[in-house]
């Protein structure tokens, strides 16, 4: 088939006069709307309802526990769980809660990069992509890849653009894993993980990270991986905790993978929310590069979620796999976007600057807000998440605390048992975000401080 | 490191397509390859993404509208009952829906029934959720359907079949006949059917679109996917879905979930202008897709190929090689290529079994500007000889 993709590389790039790189957009809505956002909180994309709240509330509530397939639907399924979010969605609804537990922000991004996609749209750049990305966008990944880690890499054969990190961790996934190959993750993990391990058939050996740091268990690893080990899934900085890996740590991952010679798969999407740290990529590490895949994504970075531009970086003979994967999962990734994410990947060190500066007030603002309350707060390096020890409120878990924080407090927080592979791991963590506007904060801190009461 | 690949990974190779693409592009020939426009998007649908993004409408969503729409659509096309909260996914692109749906039914070992020739990506995609692809062979020149072939290939592992209707890349488009058949099939194997309706209007000579899902007994074993792109000429949105019945839907939805999660929210947004489009809209598209597809047919039949079969959807023209022209359909697009500057795509990379008539097919593109069009007709016409026809072939 002849793939779709010959785009003329002579692709002008239009120059605007510049606008200033202002990653919060101006809240060009009043509070009526944050108000309309706030009463719809969103725990997955495929729960959100842009109709009346009465019908998310039907939407989500289908989706309920009763989750009984018929013979027909595929048994990979079984492993895939939507109750937890679907019940607490339902019951912020009902309660018009502010929810800090959807994790992406309720500001917009720069409107530079906004510009650059409406450009986009406007000459006509709406058809297929080249599939593996569009060769600017590529070229500015690879730029960036490289001030940030030193590493030089081709942005046509070791890059592949995808819709969204998600869609980069299932390529990688699919296009690397064999069904019965053993792959460890560290718990608490993004959920899709588990799915999509599953849907490859792997086989999945689960290392916790506990409180208080969430540091490496390196003994634990030591004794968990094997030469028949085929990769290591890892996040930093971490989803739910804001763990970030140190040079020690990934020092002792890399040296276990290279000598049982396993992969790695690095999700890295909140690289640019480090503040108690600098992020260090794996795939920078001596005798790593050749085996890691590198995986990232714009929403994050520049406020715009909704967008689906990820991407993985990786040696040619490991990224023949991802982007064979993701032809056959999406084809194509969106196109004008694209286009817009190779201005935005362009920013100067300034909007980086400006973006850790901002979401360390805002974080400032909740965990001095969750300490006083009572809730003993983790700290948390980077990504825009803390979570925090709910039990001096009395509540036998994590579930249960979060639906009381909806009922009768007012607020969304995400229960964390969800992240493990033993849910009772999580039973006394729950996770809140920062990623809100500061009266967002505010707000939710006070309802917190008024309505919370220690046992 | 090669053998850090998955298995699936391996098996795939580039294609000797890929080489000609390149060519292609080098010599900067026109491209009656490519299955995408090369004319502007509608300009309503482009305003609506732009007010989108600049309305704010830039996180994560699900826009329910989507699925507001395509209940009416259904309805009024199909005269089927479809719940808009249960029974749809919104996917990136038709391609994301199909291969959630995959994900969503086929268990390691279930055979899926496919018509050859077909469009490359369904085998892979069964590939990689561990089915077996069953091929039955449509047969030339007016790609007719087979019911002892097709009845012949269920087994007691059968689980799906696929139907591209209209067809990529022949153009046919089903008749009610050949749906009969295949519903009858369906039905009795207990077998569920996903079709792939991309090109649901893009359809001529006042052909209907019957979808296979309006047959008796059909709704709640059938699978619907298709998008925005080919009806709306932004293929680069990404914006599709799966209508099902609500275990399927659900099961499909969660895959999507795990898979992408989210399709682009501004161009979600912008759906909801898409597929608000006054009848007009509809009625122009298939008016101007007729009106290349008969220039583009005259001029291949002129040039001497053998187009027996004139396509009744889709934007394709499969033409035939004749018989006295000895190069394959490889070699012929290369000549077509370095000769006209030109492009098409050879037939072999959709026949999936051997056949003698694999290498024999061409297929040309026609969603371009007339302007493209009239140069290619005007470049291939410098090459002929005599009789009118193309030297080469």
């Amino acid at each position: 088939m002849l793939l779709p993709a010959c785009i003329k590389s002579s692709l002008r790039i239009t120059l605007y006069k510049p606008l200033r790189w202002n990653h919060i957009a101006p809240n060009h809505h009043s509070s009526c709307s944050n108000r309309r956002r706030l009463s719809v909180p969103i725990f997955r994309a495929s729960s959100i309802s842009t109709v009346s709240t009465a019908e998310a509330a039907a939407v989500m509530a289908q989706d309920g526990p009763t989750r009984q397939y018929p013979l027909q639907v595929a048994k990979r399924l079984e492993k895939f769980k939507t109750t937890i979010f679907t019940q607490m969605s339902s019951l912020a609804i009902e309660h018009g809660a502010i929810n800090l537990g959807q994790g992406f922000p309720n500001f917009d991004g720069p409107e530079i990069v906004k510009e650059a996609a409406i450009q986009a749209i406007k000459d006509g750049k709406n058809q297929y992509a080249r599939g593996y990305g569009v060769p600017e966008l590529n070229s500015a990944i690879a730029a960036r890849f490289h001030k940030d880690t030193g590493l030089t890499v081709d942005p046509e054969k070791e890059i592949t653009v995808t819709s969204g990190c998600t869609e980069a961790i299932a390529a990688t996934i699919l296009g690397l894993i064999n069904p019965g190959d053993k792959v460890i993750v560290f718990a608490p993990f993004y959920d899709s993980y588990e799915a999509t391990l599953s849907m490859a058939g792997a086989k999945i050996t689960c290392i916790t990270l506990r409180p208080p740091d969430f540091s490496l268990p390196i003994e634990e690893l030591k004794s968990k991986i094997s030469k028949n080990t085929r990769a290591i899934l890892m996040n930093t900085p971490h989803n739910p905790t804001g763990k970030m890996f140190t040079r020690e740590e990934l020092n002792q991952v890399a040296s276990l993978c290279i000598e049982n010679d396993v992969l790695v798969f690095s999700d890295e999407v909140y690289d640019k929310l480090s503040f108690e740290m600098d992020h260090i990529s794996i795939a920078s590490l001596p005798g790593m590069y050749e085996r890691t895949v590198t995986l990232n994504s714009l929403g994050k970075t520049f406020s715009l979620t909704g967008w689906k531009i990820g991407w993985a970086i990786a040696p040619t003979h490991l990224i023949w796999g991802v982007k064979q994967a993701h032809s056959y999962l999406t084809f194509a990734t969106s196109t004008p976007m694209q286009h817009a994410a190779a201005v935005a990947l362009r920013a100067p060190d300034s909007y980086y600057e400006e973006l850790r500066k901002d979401y360390k007030a805002k974080k400032e603002i909740l965990v001095e807000g969750l300490k006083s309350v009572g809730f003993n707060v983790y700290p948390s390096s980077g990504t825009y998440f803390v979570v925090v020890d709910h039990t001096p409120f009395g509540l036998p878990d994590d579930v249960a605390f979060c639906e009381y924080l909806i009922k009768e407090v007012g607020v969304v927080a995400i229960p964390t048992s969800v992240f493990y592979l033993d849910p009772s791991e999580g039973k006394n963590l729950v996770r809140f975000t920062f990623c809100k506007d500061e009266d967002t904060l505010r707000n939710a801190v006070g309802r917190m401080k008024e309505r919370l009461v220690r046992k | 490191m090669e053998e850090k690949l998955s298995s699936v990974a391996k098996s795939l190779k580039p294609s000797p397509i890929q080489q000609l693409s390149l060519l292609a592009e080098r010599t900067n020939a026109v491209n009656l390859a490519e299955g995408f426009p090369d004319f502007p998007a509608p300009s309503h649908i482009k305003a609506a993404a732009v007010s989108a993004i600049t309305s704010d409408f830039n996180q994560y969503r699900h826009v329910q509208g989507i699925c507001n729409l395509l209940v009416d659509k259904m309805k009024q096309m199909h005269g089927l009952d479809v719940d808009p909260l249960t029974d749809i996914a919104i996917c990136c692109g038709q391609t994301e829906a199909f291969a959630a749906t995959m994900f969503a039914i086929i268990n390691p070992g279930d055979e899926v029934i496919l018509f050859d020739p077909s469009f490359e990506t369904y085998e892979t995609c069964i590939l990689i959720a561990g089915g077996v692809p069953v091929y039955v062979a449509l047969d030339p020149p007016y790609w007719t359907l087979d019911a002892v072939k097709l009845l012949d290939a269920f087994t007691v592992k059968t689980k799906a079949l696929v139907l591209n209707s209209p067809h990529n890349p022949t153009g046919k488009v089903f008749n009610m006949n050949e749906l009969e058949i295949i519903a009858e099939y369906c039905r009795t194997k207990d077998c569920i059917a996903i079709t792939d309706e991309v090109y649901e209007h893009i359809i001529y000579d006042n052909e209907p679109h019957i979808s296979l899902a309006s047959l008796p007994g059909m709704q709640k074993r059938t699978i619907i996917t298709s998008s925005l792109s080919k009806t709306y000429s932004v293929t680069g949105w990404r914006v599709g879905w799966a209508i099902g019945s609500s275990c399927m839907a659900l099961a499909i939805r969660n895959i999507h979930a795990k898979v992408t999660d989210s399709a682009p929210a501004p161009f979600q947004e912008a759906a909801l202008t898409a597929l608000r489009s006054p009848p007009e809209y509809y009625t122009s598209l298939r008016t101007e897709y007729e009106s290349k597809r008969d220039f583009v047919f005259k001029l291949l039949c002129q040039l001497g190929f053998q187009a027996e079969f004139k396509p009744l959807g889709s934007f394709f023209i499969f033409a035939a090689i004749p018989e006295t022209c000895k190069l394959t359909d490889v070699e012929f697009v290369e000549e077509l290529i370095k000769q006209a500057g030109v492009v098409a795509v050879p037939g072999c990379g959709f026949f999936h079994t051997k056949h003698d008539y694999h290498d024999r097919f061409i297929r040309f593109a026609f969603c371009k500007d007339d302007a493209t069009l009239t140069s290619a007709a005007y470049k291939m016409q410098q090459l002929v000889d005599a009789s009118g026809r193309l030297r080469f072939l």
